[in-house]
This record gives structure tokens, sequence and C-alpha cells, in this order.
């Protein structure tokens, strides 16, 4: 038997659906990849440390909410330290804030409560709030968005 | 000949009317007229979201204000925008009994499995317009929904943290996350949309809807006229309904968005109560895994489910028919247990 009458003929018509199939699924991943790829936002620019405003502008005993680029920060101000806590909640940031009668920091979306060291005490929150670095720059405040 | 007579002639008119009249349709019933009725309010809110377009701006700087000018400066812009906003709302009921209804009347069964499939992915497509379209006013509330409802898709398994950047913009609520939220509103949305739609109706009439089996018996009525007029007399009521609340329950914008300040308490839009009600009681730990993240593994795989219901109950059980009626009585509880 030669090798010719082995060989399988395709129909015209099933080779040219694998083709014209093939050629659509290429171009529609061809042309799918740079739209996917557009819509995908570029990742962010850090603010780095920002001045958040003089050392007696934060009395002690007090607690400011204050922006650092575009996120709210807790400044939040003891008799021995001053410390910043991002102001979104760990459960499904919202914007917390410090309460002056229970003496904490409250989410009003579902209830979580924190110390003000940042703990989470109470309510659904399953972190505490992210610590961002302070440091103090000719009386300046500066507060770090990188945590 | 008439004029009408003329484009009657024109368009063939006594074809498409020999071929709707042949058609059967459902004699019984104001549920069959849901989905007719959801179309339209989808007709509605693409109207009035046209107007407002006109005069909206989508930047976190005027946003806010050119809202509040539609709603106190522009003639009528106080009506066009409760059309809008009632019209959205009204269009996620008629979704969900929409759905409700399919399941019951277990509709979904073979061969239209594909049909639901594409109404669950416009219920998809529904619910982002409502985010996206909640987002817009940049009020105090909106940033809140923008905020809460991007860090939602953060725990969807797998593609979470892309989704979560995809819908902000970019890291943080902002600006960025508006301008995103426009477009997907008035462009990319509304196109998915209006290609689900088409290949849903394109289904539907391809595929008549499976009678239940009591009711294959049940009297049937030409399409054209008696069908259609019913369902026009539906969307007339529709109608005067989206206009009386538009009218007489207005939806303030409320405060311009500001970052630093907490939001005041409010409940988030009434389609989430369910959600908000169980994150609210959820512990911080469910088997091990952190509360948020379990509920919304859970909320996925429910999801998936819903989506193979076709091919996973494939003879249309009476038990998914209880357990659609036990869903909904849950969710109605968790509901008013949300409120305050």
């Amino acid at each position: 038997m030669s090798s010719n009458e082995d060989r399988k003929e395709v129909p015209r018509r099933d080779f040219l659906n694998v083709a014209v199939g093939g050629s659509a699924a290429a171009l529609a991943v061809a042309g799918g990849y740079p739209i996917v790829r557009y819509l995908e936002p570029p990742p962010g620019r850090a603010a780095g440390a920002v001045r958040v405003g003089k050392v007696e502008s934060f009395p002690v005993g007090t607690v400011h909410t204050v922006m650092v680029g575009e996120r709210p920060v807790l400044v939040v101000r003891t008799a021995d330290e001053i410390r910043a806590f991002s102001a979104l909640c760990t459960h499904l940031q919202c914007v917390v804030a410090y309460s002056p009668e229970s003496k904490q920091i409250e989410c009003p979306c579902h209830g979580g409560v924190y110390s003000l060291d940042g703990r989470n005490v109470a309510g659904p929150p399953p972190r505490p709030l992210q610590e961002l670095a302070v440091t103090i720059d000719e009386d300046f405040v500066l507060v770090s968005s990188a945590g | 000949m008439s004029v009408a007579g003329w484009l009657a002639d024109r368009v063939g008119w006594k074809g498409i009317e020999a071929s709707l009249a042949a058609h059967r349709a459902s004699r019984r019933g104001f549920m069959f007229h849901v989905g007719g009725i959801t179309l339209f309010l989808l007709v509605v809110q693409v109207v009035s979201g046209i107007l407002l377009a006109i005069y909206y701006r989508p930047d976190a700087d005027h946003a806010h204000a050119s809202v509040e000018r539609i709603v106190g400066e522009i003639p009528y812009g106080n009506l066009v925008r409760g059309v809008h906003v009632w019209a959205a709302d009204l269009f996620v009921v008629s979704l969900l009994i929409h759905l409700f209804t399919v399941v019951v009347r277990r509709s979904f069964r073979a061969p239209h499995e594909l049909t639901w499939v594409s109404g669950i992915a416009l219920l998809l497509v529904g619910l982002g317009q409502a985010f996206t379209g909640a987002v817009l006013p940049w009020s105090e509330k909106a940033y809140t929904d923008a905020r809460v409802g991007s860090e939602f898709a953060r725990y969807v398994p797998l593609v979470g943290d892309w989704l979560h950047r995809f819908m902000r913009g970019g890291e943080d609520v902002d600006s960025e996350t508006l301008a995103h939220a426009f477009g997907f509103h008035v462009a990319v949305l509304p196109a998915a949309m209006t290609l689900l739609l088409g290949t849903h109706l394109f289904l539907v009439s391809r595929r008549p809807v499976t009678p239940l089996p009591q009711a294959a018996t049940a009297p049937t009525i030409p399409l054209y006229p008696d069908f259609l007029v019913r369902l026009g007399v539906a969307l007339t009521g529709t109608m005067v309904l989206i206009l009386s609340l538009a009218i007489f329950w207005e939806r303030p914008v409320g405060p311009s968005a500001d970052p630093r300040t907490p939001p005041s308490g409010g409940l988030p839009p009434w389609y989430l109560l369910p959600a908000h009600a169980i994150l609210r009681a959820a512990p911080k730990e469910l088997l091990g895994i952190d509360g948020p993240t379990f509920l919304f593994g859970a909320a996925c795989v429910f999801g998936l489910i819903l989506l193979a219901l076709p091919f996973i109950d494939r003879r249309g059980s009476r038990l998914t028919v209880w357990l659609a009626w036990i869903a909904l009585l849950a969710l109605i509880l968790l509901s008013f247990r949300a409120l305050p």
C-alpha cells in the first residue's frame, strides 16, 4: 500500500472553517490584549513624606485627620509622641474618626472600634490600623505615605 | 394611498404583523411582562442619562457642583435626575423579580441554559451600572460607596487585587476613580449591556418560554396585538410610577465628598442591605479565615452556583424552588436587620 493512499484528505470546508476560526481567534487576542492592558491603571506614584503641619498644631491629647496624598490619615498626639495611622478601616476601608466621647477611633460603617494605638478592639475589623512613619523636621510633622 | 398606508407598504408592515400574530404568548399573569418592563426601564435610563450627561462634569472638583446645578438651576433638571435615579432603582428591582420568577417557574431548564447565563451576566452588568452611577455625584455617600464597593472587589478570589485597582482607576479613591466610573457608566457597561441584551432577546425569541407542566394546556394569546397591547398598559403604568416617585420622593444629592470626613452612618443602597447586615454582624474570623475573605469567598461560590444552575439542576427540582423562597425570605429579613 502506498503512503499516498494512507493520507486522509481534509475536506475543503473543514479546512476553511479551521482557518477562518483560527484567524478570528488570533485577531481577537491581538486586539483584546492591548485593550485589557490599556484599561489596567498604571502603578501610582508614592507621595513620600508629606508635611501635615507644625508640631504645635497638634496639641497633646488630640487626634486630627489630615490628608497624605489622596489618603486620610489620623495624627495622634500623646504626652510622649506623635503617631500616625491610616484613617481607613481595615474591614472595608470606610473613613474612621476619633470619638471624643469614647476616646476611641470608630468606624461608622460596620461598627469597628480601634484604640488610640491603632489596635482593633471591637467589631469586624480583622487587623489594626496601618501605622505610618512620622518624622519631625524643623518643627514640622512629616508623615510617610508608605508606612 | 394615505401616508400611513404608504409607510406600511414600504416597511412591509403586513408581513411583520402576520409574523408577530403567529407567535403565541401566555395569557395569564403580570409576571410575563416583567422582562418587558425591565427593558423599558433600561430605555428610560438611557434617555434620562443622555440628558444628564449634557450638564454633568466628570472630575472631582466639579462633579458634585454640576449635579447640584442640574437639580437646582436647569429647567426640569430635578425631574430628569429623579427619573434616572428611580428608574435605576426600579431596574434592579425588576431584574431581581425577573430572576426570581424564572427560578420559581423553573424556566431556566434546557434548552434555556444560555438564556439564563446571559441573564445572569446582564444582572452583573446592571449591578456594575448601579455601582458606577452611585459614584458619579461625588457626594459624601458616593465617596464611601466608591471606597467600600471597590474594597468588596479585593476579596474576589484570584483576580481580587487586579479588580480592586481596576475599579479605583489606581491605588486610591480619587479623581481617577470618578473618571473611570464615568467612562464605564456611559460607554463600556452600556455597550456590554447592549451586546448581552441582544443575545438574551435573540435566545428568548429562538427558544420560547418553557411552560410549567400544569400550564401546558393553558390558553394563549397572539403576541400582537393582544400581548403587546397589555404590555403597553404595563409600561404606561411603570412610567406613571417613575414620574410620581421622581416628583413626590426627592433623592437629595447630599454634601460634597470630603475624604477626611467619615460617612455620617448612612446605609448602603437598598440592594446591599443584606450584605451590610452580615458584614456588621460577622466575627473577625470564620473557620480560621478572616471574616470578609470568608464571606466574599462564600458569596463567589453562591454566584457560581447561581450561574451554573441550569447545568446543576437540569430538571428544575422542587428543592430549587423552595431554596429560592427561603433565600428571598432571608434577604428580606436581613434587609430589615440592617435598618437602624
